[in-house]
């Protein structure tokens, strides 16, 4: 039954275009145009152009960005014009400019010096941001550069291994304060401290990263043609890492605010007249019940500055990943 | 074709490949005896695991040899050559590589990826130059110059595997190891590549040492055929002659599994199955013999007698 009627469907068709009428003139000659095939419509890629659409598309990331941007503006644009002083203790005696809560006419209120806390935060903050940033930028350049070269080559293989194995069995905070101690407080001597020994642990994770690129066919290809090692380092492996770094970067930053923060509160590092979170952190540390918001202001300075940077790193860190791309 | 009066480009000698040492000591390629003459196209055919592209990473100097010789051009060039000379040996011998999309750098544009072995060699003198070249390059395997700033994964897998070619071929190599170009690809754009690398051979005079498991595929394209397994070649002869009298029982055994698209002729085929305890190599040692001029038998004596007699015309 169900056959007859496709069959009679069929007939139809014959019927509706008589084969009668079906002339030469309506076909023409398709040529296969082999150009044409190669052709690619897809606009055109850019790593770059597509990290950033990746980037800007969440409005989560904008807003931490702009938050980001706002906090170190006024961390370094701020103290150049309030002339901070952290050991200025000429509203000592006015009992009017102590203690003062938060208001229109103190921000953040005063404390028992009769100094700004408005200032003194803001001033901190361009202590504590820079280290993080310098200390930051040493690590990751030290490390990536050392970590390919030691990826790459099976004979400082080993003995970079011997050296990693005796620094990362001592703990790292314990090597920043003796450090720090043995050769006294300062900006500059706390960012040795941390960048001392903090390379080896950047360059062992970029040591196993490259190991993996490193036999991957299309390396060998490159070598096959007579690329140079370090074209192939920087030209083959280090593109493909570009995600890998910026997490990393992105995870060190804050951890290197936080340690000097920790070391302020512990008394070492930076010296007496150099203002910074941790020691704002520490300083206001008794007046945590009865005047609260000298304690929490840095605090909660301190907390968005990383967690702002840690969420822009990590998203950036996924935009550079071009598997997000698509 | 007289091989006796043709030129030899590349010439494998007793040629031994092993992985690892001591108790792991694994031998991959054994007694290997073959040339190639220039111009040519030799292909390697053989199951998985056979060797065959070990041999051919071995003549690029990327697997390194135990015993034996690899004698390019007159001169050796495996063991230990001066870091000069494997430099200058490197342009000449250039290989083609089986996947496509792990081969090229996805982080690079076509340009760099074609242009990479001019710039380490210095193939040009003005940018102009080295933009002609890479264009003219492109046109020939059939790419659009427009495409040059693109990046590899937004092209087909044929075209990958083009650019692929395109990036050996403009080294101006003398010997080219095609490590199956095409087992990668679909089927639809095989002859594509296939025929790309006959037009190279045609009209450059590329030498082409064809690596290959496909026996249909390799009887289109090469003048050569060595049938390889377990690390030692078997079976040599010139494409015609290898399918027209296969002595080994291996070869026989592999060309009575090609699928042949006609069913009532494949429903009477007799498939023949190869064992390799058949051969009794207790006493006589086996050797690579010549059982007819440019047919070389891998067997001991008394099999070569036997496979003398059994031969048609």
């Amino acid at each position: 039954m169900q056959e007859k009627t496709n069959q009679s469907k069929i007939y139809e068709i014959d019927t509706i275009v008589p084969i009668a009428n079906v002339s030469e003139d309506d076909f023409a000659v398709v040529s296969l145009n082999s150009k044409e095939n190669e052709k690619i419509d897809t606009p055109k890629y850019s790593y770059w152009g597509s990290v950033a659409k990746k980037f800007f598309f969440s409005k989560i990331t904008i807003f931490m960005l702009l938050l980001m941007l706002v906090i170190f503006l006024m961390a370094f644009i701020q103290p150049l014009f309030s002339g901070y002083n952290l050991e200025s203790v000429g509203n000592i005696n006015d009992f009017k400019a102590r203690y003062n809560w938060p208001s229109a006419k103190y921000w953040f209120g005063t404390d028992a010096n009769g100094n700004s806390l408005f200032d003194a935060i803001w001033a901190g903050a361009r202590t504590s941001i820079s280290i993080g940033v310098i200390a930051s930028l040493i690590t990751e350049i030290i490390g990536v550069i050392v970590g390919a070269v030691w990826g790459i080559s099976k004979k400082i293989d080993r003995l970079m291994l011997e050296i990693y194995n005796v620094i990362a069995n001592v703990p790292s905070l314990l090597i920043i304060i003796v450090l720090s101690y043995s050769f006294g407080n300062g900006f500059w001597n706390l960012i040795f401290a941390m960048t001392c020994t903090s390379w080896i642990g950047t360059a062992y994770f970029m040591r196993v990263q490259v190991m993996i690129m490193r036999e991957r066919e299309y390396n060998v290809a490159s070598r096959t043609l007579g690329t140079p090692t370090k074209r192939i380092i920087f030209r083959n492996i280090l593109p493909y890492l570009t995600s890998v770094i910026v997490t990393d970067v992105s995870m060190s930053l804050p951890s290197f605010i936080s340690y000097e923060v920790f070391l302020s509160f512990l008394g070492v590092g930076l010296s007496q007249n150099v203002p910074s979170l941790g020691r704002l952190i520490s300083q206001y540390s008794p007046y945590m019940t009865s005047y609260p918001y000298l304690f929490w202001l840095p605090v909660l300075v301190l907390a968005l500055i990383t967690i702002s940077l840690y969420i822009i790193g990590q998203r950036l860190a996924d935009a550079s990943d071009p598997r997000t791309h698509l | 074709m007289n091989n006796a009066n043709r030129e030899t480009l590349l010439s494998i000698k007793d040629l031994e490949i092993t992985f690892g040492s001591g108790k792991s000591k694994f031998v991959a390629v054994q007694d290997v005896n073959f040339d190639i003459f220039k111009g040519e196209i030799f292909s390697l055919v053989g199951e998985s695991g056979s060797g065959k592209t070990t041999i051919g990473r071995a003549v690029l100097g990327i697997n390194p040899t135990s015993k034996g010789e690899i004698i390019f051009e007159g001169k050796q060039i495996n063991g230990k050559i001066s870091s000069k000379e494997k430099f200058q040996i490197e342009r000449k011998i250039q290989m083609i590589f089986q996947d496509p999309s792990a081969s090229l750098n996805e982080r690079a544009t076509v340009d760099y990826i074609i242009s990479e072995g001019l710039y380490n060699y210095k193939l040009f003198k003005t940018e102009d130059e080295r933009l002609n070249k890479v264009r003219e390059m492109l046109e020939a395997v059939g790419l659009l110059p427009e495409q040059l700033y693109r990046y590899p994964h937004e092209f087909s897998g044929g075209q990958r595997q083009r650019i692929g070619i395109a990036r050996a071929l403009i080294m101006n190599p003398d010997l080219v190891v095609a490590d199956e170009p095409i087992s990668a690809l679909d089927m639809s754009i095989r002859a594509q590549v296939l025929n790309l690398l006959k037009k190279f051979q045609r009209e450059q005079g590329v030498t082409f040492l064809f690596v290959a498991h496909d026996l249909s595929v390799v009887r289109y394209i090469s003048d050569r055929i060595a049938v390889i397994r377990a690390g030692k070649i078997l079976e040599l002869a010139e494409t015609e002659e290898l399918f027209k009298n296969p002595i080994h029982p291996y070869t026989k055994s592999l060309l009575s599994a090609i699928p042949i698209p006609d069913p009532q002729i494949a429903r009477s085929r007799k498939n023949i199955i190869y064992n390799p305890n058949m051969h009794d190599y207790s006493i006589e040692k086996p050797e690579f013999r010549e059982i007819r001029t440019g047919h070389f038998v891998y067997c001991s004596d008394s099999e070569a007698i036997e496979y003398k007699k059994n031969i048609k015309d």
